[in-house]
C-alpha cells in the first residue's frame, strides 16, 4: 500500500512537472467557467459537476498511464513485484487529482456564491462521487495505451460509444421492437444512473446503497480486466 | 544464477531469439556480444520480465525482479527530478532493503551511493541538466539501490568518453570483486576482454559461441612466421597447401591483396627481393607448419622469427558472426 502511494505521488509529480499537467487544470477551469456561469443548486451540482469531474478523472488516468508508458519509467517497472500495483497507483493518483480539483471548484463556487449546499445532506456527495470516479478511473484503464493489447482499447471506445448512443435512443430501439436491447442497456447502466439520480434527489435509500455497491463492483471488474490485459503484455516503451 | 532454456521470442515476423539456452554462473561477469538486432537487449528484457517469451523460459533462481539491477541502453530519465529525489523515490518504491528503512537510514544509503559514484555535487541537480556520463552514473546508482545480487547492464559504456568508460569498467570490476554476478551486453570488445570472465555471442537470435573467456581465446591461435625476401611464385605454392595460409607484409611492409584462392600476394613496385613479410597459418592450417617451414627454407627464404599468437576476441567475434547482416532485421 505504501509503495502504491509513493508510486502514485511520483506519477502525479511527473505529470504536473510536464506540459501535459496543464490539461486537467485547464479542463477543470473551462468546465467551471461554463457549468457555473449561472450557478448551481445541490441537485445539479451532484450530477453535472460529478460527471464533469468524472471526465477529468478519466483524462487524468489516461495522462498518468501515458507517463508510466515511457522508457524513463523502466526503473520503476523493474521494481514492482506486481504490475497491478502500477494500475492501483494510477487509480489512486487520478482520484487524488480529481478530488483536489473538485475541492477547489467547490470552494471557489461557494465563495462566488454560485453554489448552495445543504449540510449535512451535502456530505452524501463524497461517497457518491468517489464511487462514480472510481468506476470512471477503472473504466479508463483498459482504454489506455499502457494497458491495451492489439488495439483492444479501440474495442472499448466503440463499445462505450455504442452503449451511450443506445441509451440515448432507447425510444428508437423500442419502436424497432428491440425491447431486449433497450432493457439490456438500461440494466447495464442502472447502477451508475441510479447512483447519480438518487443522490441528486437526496434519496439515500436501499437502491442508492445497492447502486454504490454495484458501481464499485463494476470498478472492480474493470480493474480486474485491466490487470489481466497488462499482466502478460510486452512492455515496449516508446523511446 | 541465471539460466535460459530454449528461449524463443518473436516480434511479428521477426525472430528476435531462436531457442537460446544460456547459463550464467554466480559470480561471473558475463558478456553478451552480437551485431545490432541480434537479440541482446531482447534477452535482457525477458530476464527482467518486461516482455514474455513465446517459448522456453528464464530461471532466475530465487531472485525477484526487485533484486536484479538493470541499466537500460538508453539514458531516459524523468528530466525534471533532482538526482537525490529520483533515487530516493526509486528506493522507496522497490528496494526491499529500504522498504522498511527509516528516512535517515535511506538518506545515509543514498549518500553512500552518491559518494561511491562521485555524484555528491550533482545530488540537487535536475536529471535533465546532466551530461551523458553523469546520467550513466545515476543509472548505475539506481542499479545498485537495494544491493542486488544480479546486475544487468545494456551497453554500459555506450556514448561515454574514455575517462567515463574507465570509471564504468572500474565499477564493474569492483562489483565483481564484491561477489556480484554481472551480465552485460556490449559492442565494445575491448571492454568485454578486460572485464568479462565469460562470453557468449549471438547472431540473428541464435547462440553461436559461449564459454569462459580464457577458454574461448585459447581455442584458436595463429602461427606467424616472419620472413625476409620472398621469391615470386612461392605464395601460390603455399596457398595450394591450405586456404588457412596467408602470405603478407609485416607491419612496416608493403600493401597486400588476397588472391582468389585466399592467399595474400604483395603488390610492390620494388620487386620480390626487397620484400619482407610474414606467413600466417591460422588454426585450421597448423598441421602445415613443418611443411611451410621446409618450403621456405628450401627456397632460401630467411626465416627471421616464429611466433604463436592467441586469437583476439575481435577475430573470434568476426569469425562467428560472419558477414554483415542483411538490413531490416531490427528488434525492439
Amino acid at each position: 500500500m505504501k509503495r502504491i502511494g509513493i508510486l502514485s505521488l511520483f506519477l502525479i509529480r511527473d505529470l504536473f512537472r510536464s506540459l501535459a499537467g496543464i490539461v486537467p487544470l485547464a479542463v477543470g477551469f473551462t468546465f467551471y467557467a461554463i457549468a457555473f456561469e449561472y450557478g448551481m443548486d445541490q441537485a445539479q451540482f451532484i450530477t453535472v459537476a460529478g460527471v464533469g469531474l468524472g471526465a477529468i478523472c478519466l483524462l487524468t488516468v489516461l495522462l498518468l498511464t501515458g507517463r508510466a508508458n515511457r522508457a524513463s519509467f523502466y526503473p520503476f517497472a523493474a521494481r514492482l513485484p506486481r504490475r497491478s500495483e502500477l494500475l492501483a497507483a494510477v487509480v489512486v493518483g487520478s482520484l487524488a487529482v480529481t478530488s483536489v480539483i473538485a475541492f477547489l471548484m467547490t470552494e471557489v463556487a461557494l465563495l462566488q456564491h454560485k453554489l448552495t449546499l445543504d449540510f449535512p445532506s451535502a456530505l452524501w456527495i463524497i461517497p457518491t462521487w468517489l464511487a462514480f470516479w472510481l468506476f470512471v478511473a477503472a473504466l479508463a484503464l483498459p482504454l489506455s495505451s499502457l494497458v491495451s493489447r492489439d488495439g483492444s482499447h479501440m474495442v472499448g471506445y466503440v463499445f462505450i460509444t455504442a452503449l451511450l448512443v443506445a441509451n440515448d435512443r432507447r425510444s428508437f430501439l423500442e419502436e424497432r421492437r428491440l425491447h431486449w436491447l433497450s432493457r439490456a442497456v438500461t440494466a447495464v447502466l442502472w447502477p451508475v444512473a441510479t447512483l447519480l439520480a438518487q443522490a441528486s434527489a437526496g434519496s439515500h435509500d436501499r437502491s442508492y446503497l445497492l447502486a454504490i455497491v454495484l458501481t464499485v463492483g463494476y470498478a472492480g471488474l474493470l480493474f480486474g480486466l485491466a490487470v489481466a490485459l497488462l499482466r502478460h503484455k510486452d512492455l515496449l516503451w516508446p523511446e | 544464477m541465471l539460466r535460459a532454456s530454449e528461449l524463443t521470442k518473436r516480434f511479428g515476423s521477426t525472430l528476435a531469439l531462436d531457442r537460446l539456452s544460456l547459463d550464467v554462473p554466480a559470480g561471473a561477469v558475463f558478456g553478451l556480444l552480437g551485431p545490432n538486432g541480434s537479440g541482446k537487449t531482447t534477452f535482457l528484457k525477458l530476464v527482467m520480465g518486461f516482455i514474455f517469451p513465446d517459448a522456453g523460459q528464464v530461471a532466475r533462481g530465487k531472485l525477484s525482479t526487485a533484486q536484479i539491477g538493470y541499466l537500460s541502453e538508453h539514458a531516459f530519465y524523468p528530466t525534471r527530478f533532482a538526482v537525490r529525489d529520483y533515487l530516493t523515490t526509486l528506493a522507496r518504491v522497490g528496494g526491499p532493503a529500504y522498504s522498511s528503512a527509516g528516512g535517515n537510514t535511506l538518506r545515509r544509503e543514498i549518500d553512500r551511493l552518491l559518494a561511491q559514484l562521485g555524484l555528491e555535487e550533482f545530488a540537487g541537480r535536475r536529471l535533465g541538466a546532466l551530461s551523458r556520463g553523469t546520467l550513466q552514473r545515476v543509472g548505475l546508482a539506481q542499479v545498485l539501490l537495494g544491493n542486488p545480487d544480479l546486475i544487468l547492464l545494456d551497453e554500459p559504456v555506450l556514448g561515454l568518453d574514455p575517462a567515463a568508460q574507465k570509471f564504468m569498467r572500474d565499477q564493474i570490476v569492483a562489483l565483481h570483486l564484491a561477489g556480484k554476478t554481472i551480465f552485460l551486453c556490449s559492442h565494445n570488445l575491448d571492454e568485454v576482454t578486460r572485464v568479462c570472465t565469460h562470453v557468449a555471442v549471438l547472431k540473428q537470435g541464435r547462440l553461436v559461441r559461449a564459454g569462459p573467456l580464457p577458454d574461448l581465446l585459447g581455442t584458436r591461435s595463429q602461427i606467424i612466421i616472419t620472413i625476409g625476401s620472398l621469391p615470386p611464385g612461392l605464395p601460390s605454392t603455399l596457398a595450394a597447401l591450405s586456404p588457412g595460409i596467408a602470405v603478407g607484409s609485416s607491419p612496416r611492409g608493403v600493401a597486400e591483396e588476397k588472391s582468389p584462392r585466399g592467399v595474400a600476394e604483395e603488390k610492390s613496385p620494388r620487386g620480390a627481393a626487397e620484400r619482407e613479410g610474414q606467413v600466417t597459418l591460422d588454426d585450421d592450417a597448423r598441421a602445415y607448419k613443418a611443411q611451410v617451414l621446409r618450403l621456405l627454407l628450401d627456397a632460401g627464404v630467411d626465416v627471421l622469427r616464429l611466433d604463436e599468437r592467441q586469437t583476439s576476441l575481435e577475430e573470434i567475434y568476426l569469425q562467428v558472426t560472419g558477414p554483415a547482416r542483411s538490413p531490416g532485421r531490427e528488434t525492439p
